[in-house]
């Protein structure tokens, strides 16, 4: 009669997602210590839990637990990460102490993957796990910064240098778009589409890279997934943890300008090449503007913590808060953020838990990264790059105490100094995110999860030119511009986990079903003429000119994606493992005739260490082999872009202004998302019981059905946008990565070791619309160069694209095959006259550079003697090229330039030089002179630390205190000549999607990277 | 069950709602559902008129193209688009084809919309189909233009959902497309009120009368049935213009005044121009292109871009009032009022010293950007006298007795008089005279020569070269404009597409 009753019950639950189920039981309470094996020091924080339950609990600081189970017949398992897990059936006995053995692999180690769980060894997939202490090694602002070089496969990028609160990007084995975001889907706690919490609150941090870990997400998985989970509280006394950091920080370099004197003699020069005779008016002035702009910056970084719990409840909370004065004169950033995660178990089979976070931000920006655009125009805009260019002979203030403009060469621009110091720009943004989740065990092995969250993401941005910008904002009366950015996110996720041995093997079945609904809305204004400058951007409202920015600039976006997923995972005798996964997405933004796109994969493992023949090798302590393949997607389409689409105009009627609707666009019924079929071929080898730990993966990722515009519409269809977007674009991402971890020398006193990741990627573009050229452009508009990175097929992606330079021309007969652009006398440049037209023209341009490094690596050694340890971290790039964009305006004339350039420039007299006269016939050239290798290495970062003694603190109340002192930066080994090999300038058209994915290895006005020196305090009570 | 099987069942249940993934966009302009109220159809009606009103078609691009390759109007620009219009060596590549082209389709899918909006609004007939009865007239309307141009062109008339098909369309003949065309101009005829508003307004009269023009157009030069039809719709005209509200301005300066146009009973159906700088160049560019090079009128003149041969302002009676209305012959260059002879004193090397076209530049009325553009004139399509003059064509050609009687009422209106100026921007009283005499017999070699003088630089010139292959002898030798050797005949009577829209869809052909 029960088991019938269970059986209904069961049914209801599934077909439900509900119970209405209790089980009583006779509880007994089993208590006892928990230490290491190697050195006999308890270990807190273990995991206690009742097998194939949720009832669990964990070891206080001495070591300590007590856990009620019902009846003798349970057996309890044993956890801490890096520690091979044990399992003790309980009898009759109440005290159990059991001391665990260091895994020295790791192969233990539960691994969260999407919805579970996996031991570490059971993996199928490519996963890359990154260490707390990683993460926590030096400050950085977001968690993101802190995985470069850490994680094979996974390449980081600040989108502006060491700008505070700069975005950063992140890719996973190479973009897999060219429109769309190439960014991964960030999960955290369950969360899907969160923002990485502080570094400090992460517990930890996995990768995952190949479809048979990504594809549960389906749509969302073609870029890869980070899975963060946080802190946790144990079981327990109250933990109290102080982390404290302050950091100095200052411009790793800068360049050798001209000092006034010099300045005016290069421009006689270039007017006397230009058969100008007006001598150069010399201003009295003599600075380098690069010492005006930067200072000396500091970040400081704080943060409180406790945690604890009590049997059934625990609990962890921390605030945190960072300050950074950026290097630039009034850049800045500061946030404050609060996280909790509270975990009640509430009946022995129901377990109840809340996520909290909030943020609140403010960046304080200076203009850096000139797109030319935005009505500013010829640079003014870029205190970085105006830096440079600005006539050294000009001081800060004309004598009327107005500040000085640059108008005796080139476009008329503002001054760096008065660029940095009036113009506001502030970012605001607050960040709100909770996540609710029951945890319900229904029967043995079948436990039904189900989580309930949202968040909220606005972000307000304020920006004003006041008057005192004479050529910005001088002639109009002031620039207000003011945006406002809002994002509702709300999640349910409710999924059935069981877990049974069947024979020799263990199987687990997941089965789940999503619902998220986003919606995104926000406005931009802009105006000119306020009538003060006093009211900064708040002056908006008085503006006399309102700029309304049209179609676009008010949204409200909302989009929906419901998705079933499963999971099948077997593993046979811990020797053969399977997993195959599948979700169906449907979403609103998929376009009528494709609202659902199913996602599959599969994977097998092998572990051949397992079998007799390895089963006692001395050398190969694990051995394990992988392979995956599936399928995986970019939603890459954003809300309402299938639907038609219709513009309101002006129209009149009878001398009035009348409504009008015209059609812009029509339906695109069959668009679809991006997919990726990746294959993934792994290799998992320990050595020397493990002190040796590789791994290797190679895959392969086509990625098809790429969204691109199609400028192909007949006008006579009458539509005002001629464009349509069509799947029809290709591109192939290879690779190569190794993991390599050895532990060199472990001992009491001492130990060392080392981790290493390479990275090898190609991305190739395999098809692209009509077989056509795609043009991006890597410099500022107003260079009026653009098609300077060029995507082919079966070229890598963003290729530099201009004339290929064949050094000077000396007069007389042109050397074979080169040309000079029209005009051209002895100085000037020559180039390879690929057209044989005996003239430079845009037909001669070819590709010129490859911005994609070969590889990249990171290597970190680490150091303990005794309570002393010591970190040193580099990180590399090879192969990669640069252009250097900064080069081509100093060389340009119209600018300041560097003493390598003045002092090799062609001259009759110099003629054995490959740098070109001064004011030669070339307008702002974009061609392979200013093509570098941007090879690097750099040590990232090297830290020492110390942990005092126990005795020594005890009788200050204190458990641990740790000083640690690091340093950022220090070191970089590269031979490309601008400040920083590490390049990120998105060219004309700004930081979007396709810029990102495209536009690589152009150097322009970035933000500079900073090198610290910082100093961390960590203290536990 | 405890509470908290309750709390999760609700979880449970609540988040399971399923929903059916349509989109709803509440930010987005989308054309479903858009049309419920008798008033959206009017705004997509407003759409397709306001196409016309721009650069690229009346405000420029068409209407300077028109006069560039009548016999009337000779180039000051170097800019290949315009001497190709000039010289008759027109090119697909041409923006002068490719911007009207564009324009003119997007002034038809407008009218598409409307008309298949109209189908979605629940109101009686007679509320909503004279609104849409203005769709139908502006898709005819913007039909006229492309088969008078380019003959053969895709022809589409509901909105576009199947784009695969629609970029695959082949040309329509030219004949099927006037009767497409005459079919909507029989709807607008049926449901349009007899009186409206504004003369920008499409009117029962405006469709009878380009009905008229349309068949005319059609007959070429031998079509009796549809002379007899031109003539038909034309007299309903014009026995009816007291119930349409239409007759000609005792003033002929009147139809070129900004100012006083409006008011002015001539006009049947016109544009709607505003003194603003629209977006999207939507406003009037025909001022500044006529206008005198350095004139001070006007802030700095106009750009001298288009401008009539000595030997046109040679073929008018200097005695006839409309010689004086149409032609700029003075102007006020560096403060000194000089005669055409000296207009290059401004020293600009586009000047030419010869009188102007002073349709446009003469009242352009308030205007929001210098050099007189962005006018508030809103330019005739079709007005009155030429009402008449299809009357009087038709008439020779099928016989009719009154022929002569519609040709001599135009005539008859220029001997008014008028309140005009010296010829320059200094107000006259002109007092009636007997020039031009009424004639006693009529040819159509005469209504066409009173269609030249009556109908100056209205941009109907080109079109009656064309449907009465008037070419060989109007570009010969002893032409207005001298010999135009790139003149053929055979094929320069038609426009060729523009050859950006055949690579998009090859089915299309020349």
């Amino acid at each position: 009669m029960k088991k019938t009753n269970q059986l209904k019950r069961t049914l209801f639950l599934v077909l439900s997602f509900c119970f209405v189920l209790s089980i009583s039981a006779q509880e007994k309470t089993i208590s006892g210590t928990v230490t290491s094996q190697e050195d006999g020091q308890s270990l807190p924080g273990v995991n206690v839990i009742v097998k194939g339950t949720t009832n669990g609990a964990s070891t206080d600081f001495d070591g300590n637990y007590s856990i009620n189970v019902n009846g003798d017949g349970v057996t309890l398992v044993f956890s801490y990460v890096g520690y091979v897990s044990q399992e003790v059936a309980v009898g009759n006995s109440s005290t159990i102490n059991v001391s665990l053995v260091e895994d020295l692999a790791a192969l233990e180690e539960v691994v969260v993957v999407g919805y579970g769980a996996r031991r570490k060894s059971d993996l199928t997939g490519s996963v890359s796990a990154v260490k707390t202490e990683e993460l926590t090694a030096f400050p950085v602002l977001d968690a993101e910064q802190a995985l470069q070089g850490r994680a094979a496969g996974v390449n980081v990028q600040s989108n502006n240098g060491g700008e505070p609160g700069a975005p950063i990007s992140i890719s996973i084995r190479g973009n897999t778009s060219i429109n769309a975001s190439s960014a991964p889907l960030i999960v955290v706690d369950g969360f899907v589409g969160a923002t990485m919490p502080q570094p400090g609150d992460i517990q930890s941090l996995q990768v995952l890279k190949d479809a048979s870990a990504t594809a549960i997400y389906g749509s969302r998985g073609s870029n890869g997934v980070i899975l963060v989970t946080t802190k946790k509280g144990r079981s327990g006394k109250l933990n109290i943890e102080i982390n404290s950091t302050y950091a100095i920080q200052n411009t790793a370099n800068s360049l050798d300008l001209l000092n006034a004197n010099d300045f005016a003699d290069y421009q006689n020069q270039i007017r006397a090449n230009q058969g100008n005779t007006t001598a150069f008016p010399q201003g009295s002035a003599d600075i380098d503007w690069q010492d005006e702009i930067y200072r000396s910056g500091s970040t400081s970084n704080n943060q409180l913590s406790f945690s604890g719990g009590s049997e059934k409840v625990n609990y962890y909370a921390s605030g945190t808060y960072f300050k950074q004065d950026g290097i630039l004169v009034n850049s800045g950033f500061e946030r404050i953020v609060f996280l909790s995660n509270l975990d009640a178990q509430v009946t022995d089979k129901l377990k109840l838990g809340l996520n909290l976070m909030g943020s609140i931000s403010k960046k304080e920006g200076v203009a850096t990264q000139s797109t030319g655009e935005n009505g500013v125009g010829a640079g003014g805009d870029d205190v970085v790059a105006l830096a440079m260019r600005f006539a050294p002979d000009q001081g800060i203030y004309n004598d009327d105490g107005t500040f000085s403009i640059n108008d005796r060469i080139g476009d008329p621009v503002d001054n760096p100094w008065a660029v940095a110091t009036q113009r506001d720009d502030d970012t605001e943004t607050e960040k709100f995110r909770a996540n609710f989740y029951a945890n319900y065990d229904i029967i043995e092995g079948l436990t039904f999860k189900t989580t309930f969250g949202l968040s909220v993401d606005n972000d307000f941005r304020g920006i004003y030119l006041p008057r005192t910008l004479q050529v910005s904002a001088g002639g109009v009366g002031g620039r207000a511009i003011m945006t406002e950015d809002k994002t509702k996110n709300i999640l349910s996720e409710n999924y059935l986990t069981y877990n049974k041995e069947i024979g020799n093997g263990n199987l687990t079945l997941l089965a789940g079903y999503s619902y998220q609904k986003t919606t995104n809305k926000g406005f931009y204004s802009e105006g000119t003429g306020t009538i003060s400058d006093s009211f900064s951007y708040y002056g908006l409202w008085t503006a006399t000119n309102l700029i309304n920015g049209g179609q676009g600039d008010i949204y409200v976006n909302e989009t929906e994606i419901q998705s079933q997923f499963g999971r099948v995972n077997y593993d046979w005798d811990d020797k053969y493992l399977f997993t195959a996964t599948v979700r169906r997405d449907g979403a609103s933004n998929f376009a009528a005739n494709e609202k659902y796109a199913i996602f599959p994969s599969a994977a097998i493992g092998w572990k051949l260490s397992n079998e007799d023949f390895l089963k006692d090798h001395k050398t190969i302590s694990n051995l394990k082999l992988r392979a995956s393949y599936g399928v995986t997607g970019n939603p890459s389409i954003s809300a309402y872009q299938s639907l038609a689409e219709s513009a309101s105009i002006y129209a009149s009627n009878n001398g009035s202004t009348v409504a009008a609707v015209t059609p812009f666009r029509p339906a695109n019924p069959d668009l679809k998302w991006e997919s990726s079929y990746q294959t993934n071929i792994g290799v998992d080898l320990g050595l020397l019981n493990n002190k040796i730990s590789l791994s290797l993966d190679y895959y392969n990722i086509d990625t098809k059905d790429l969204i691109m515009i199609d400028r192909g519409l007949p006008w006579y269809l009458g539509f005002l946008d001629d464009e349509i977007l069509k799947n029809v674009g290709e591109i192939n991402n290879k690779g190569f990565e190794i993991s390599l971890n050895t532990r060199n020398i472990t001992n009491d006193n001492f130990s060392w070791t080392t981790d290493l990741v390479f990275s090898k990627n190609k991305s190739k573009v395999e098809n692209l619309i009509n077989d056509d050229d795609y043009f991006q452009n890597g410099a500022p508009s107003y260079f009026s160069v653009g098609n300077n990175v060029i995507l082919r097929e079966g070229e890598e992606v963003g290729q530099f694209f201009g004339f290929d330079y064949a050094g000077v021309y000396q007069g007389g007969a042109l050397p074979a095959g080169t040309a000079t652009i029209s005009g051209g006398v002895a100085g000037d440049p020559l180039f390879l006259d690929l057209d044989d037209s005996g003239d430079i023209t845009n037909d001669d341009r070819t590709i010129i550079g490859n911005p994609n490094p070969d590889f990249t690596w990171g290597i970190t050694n680490s150091f303990r003697y005794k309570n002393f340890d010591a970190n040193i971290f580099f990180q590399g790039s090879q192969g990669g090229d640069i252009f250097n964009m900064t080069e081509v305006q100093l060389n340009n004339g119209d600018a300041n330039t560097t003493y390598g350039y003045y002092n090799n420039a062609w001259t009759p007299t110099n003629t054995d030089t490959n740098q070109p006269r001064v004011g030669n016939n070339s307008f702002r050239e974009v061609s392979s002179r200013f093509v570098e290798d941007g090879s690097y290495i750099r040590l990232k970062n090297i830290a020492i630390g110390y942990n005092f003694p126990s005795e020594a603190i005890e009788k200050l109340g204190i458990e641990g205190l740790r000083l640690s002192v690091s340093a950022q930066n220090l070191l970089t080994i590269t031979n490309y000549s601008g400040l920083d090999p590490e390049v990120n300038y998105f060219g004309s058209a700004g930081n979007n999607n396709t810029a990102r994915n495209t536009v690589r290895g152009f150097d322009f006005g970035n933000y500079p990277t900073v090198q610290s020196v910082n100093f961390s305090l960590n203290v536990k009570f | 069950m405890n509470a908290h099987k309750i709390l999760l069942l609700l979880i449970g249940l609540s988040i399971m709602g399923c929903s059916d993934l349509e989109e709803e966009p509440v930010g987005l302009l989308s054309p479903d559902g858009f049309f419920s109220t008798p008033e959206d159809i009017q705004i997509g009606v407003n759409a397709s008129l306001t196409h016309a009103i721009n650069e690229e078609v009346w405000g420029r691009k068409l209407s300077v193209a028109l006069m560039l390759r009548s016999d009337m109007v000779n180039l000051n620009s170097t800019q290949t688009r315009r001497v190709e219009m000039n010289m008759h060596t027109i090119t697909g590549d041409n923006e002068m084809v490719f911007d009207p082209w564009t324009r003119i389709y997007l002034g038809i899918a407008a009218a598409n919309n409307a008309i298949a909006g109209a189908e979605q609004v629940d109101a009686a007939d007679d509320i909503k189909n004279p609104i849409a009865a203005q769709a139908y007239f502006a898709r005819a309307f913007y039909y006229f233009h492309l088969v008078r141009l380019f003959g053969d062109v895709p022809y589409i008339d509901t909105p576009v959902s199947d784009i695969a098909a629609a970029t695959n369309l082949s040309n329509t003949p030219e004949a099927e497309i006037y009767e497409k065309i005459i079919s909507d101009l029989e709807y607008a005829e049926q449901w349009l009120p007899n009186t409206v508003a504004t003369r920008a307004t499409p009117s029962k009269a405006a469709a009878k009368s380009y009905l008229a023009l349309v068949y005319l157009t059609r007959a070429g030069t031998n079509g009796t049935a549809d002379f007899q039809m031109a003539y038909d719709k034309a007299k309903e005209v014009i026995t009816n213009k007291g119930t349409y509200d239409v007759d000609l301005d005792p003033d002929f300066q009147t139809l070129f005044n900004a100012n006083k146009i409006d008011a002015s009973k001539e006009p049947i159906f016109a544009l709607d121009y505003n003194n603003n700088e629209a977006p999207d160049n939507a406003y009037d560019q025909i001022a500044p292109m006529t206008g005198i090079r350095g004139d001070d009128d006007g802030g700095n003149g106009g750009w001298s871009v288009a401008t009539p041969t000595i030997a046109v302002f040679n073929s008018f009676d200097p005695d006839d009032y409309r010689t004086r209305v149409s032609f700029q012959t003075e102007a006020l260059i560096n403060d000194t009022t000089v005669d055409y002879t000296d207009f290059q004193s401004s020293g600009h090397e586009h000047a030419v010293n010869a009188p102007y076209i002073a349709k446009y530049l003469r009242f352009p009325g308030p205007f929001a950007r210098g050099n007189k553009r962005a006018t508030s004139h809103n330019y005739s399509m079709i007005r009155y006298a030429e009402v008449l003059l299809i009357a009087a064509e038709a008439g020779v050609e099928i016989g009719a007795a009154d022929a002569l009687d519609f040709l001599n009422e135009v005539r008859g209106r220029a001997r008014n008089g008028g309140e005009s100026t010296n010829g320059g921007y200094v107000p006259e009283t002109i007092a009636p005279n007997a020039v031009p005499a009424d004639l006693a017999s009529i040819t159509v070699a005469d209504v066409l020569e009173e269609r030249r003088i009556e109908l100056a630089f209205e941009c109907k010139r080109w079109y009656d070269i064309k449907r009465r292959q008037l070419g060989d002898q109007v570009f010969s030798a002893s032409g207005y404009e001298g010999a135009k050797p790139d003149w053929n005949a055979s094929v320069d009577y038609d426009t060729p597409i523009p050859q950006d829209e055949i690579d998009r869809n090859p089915n299309l052909s020349n």
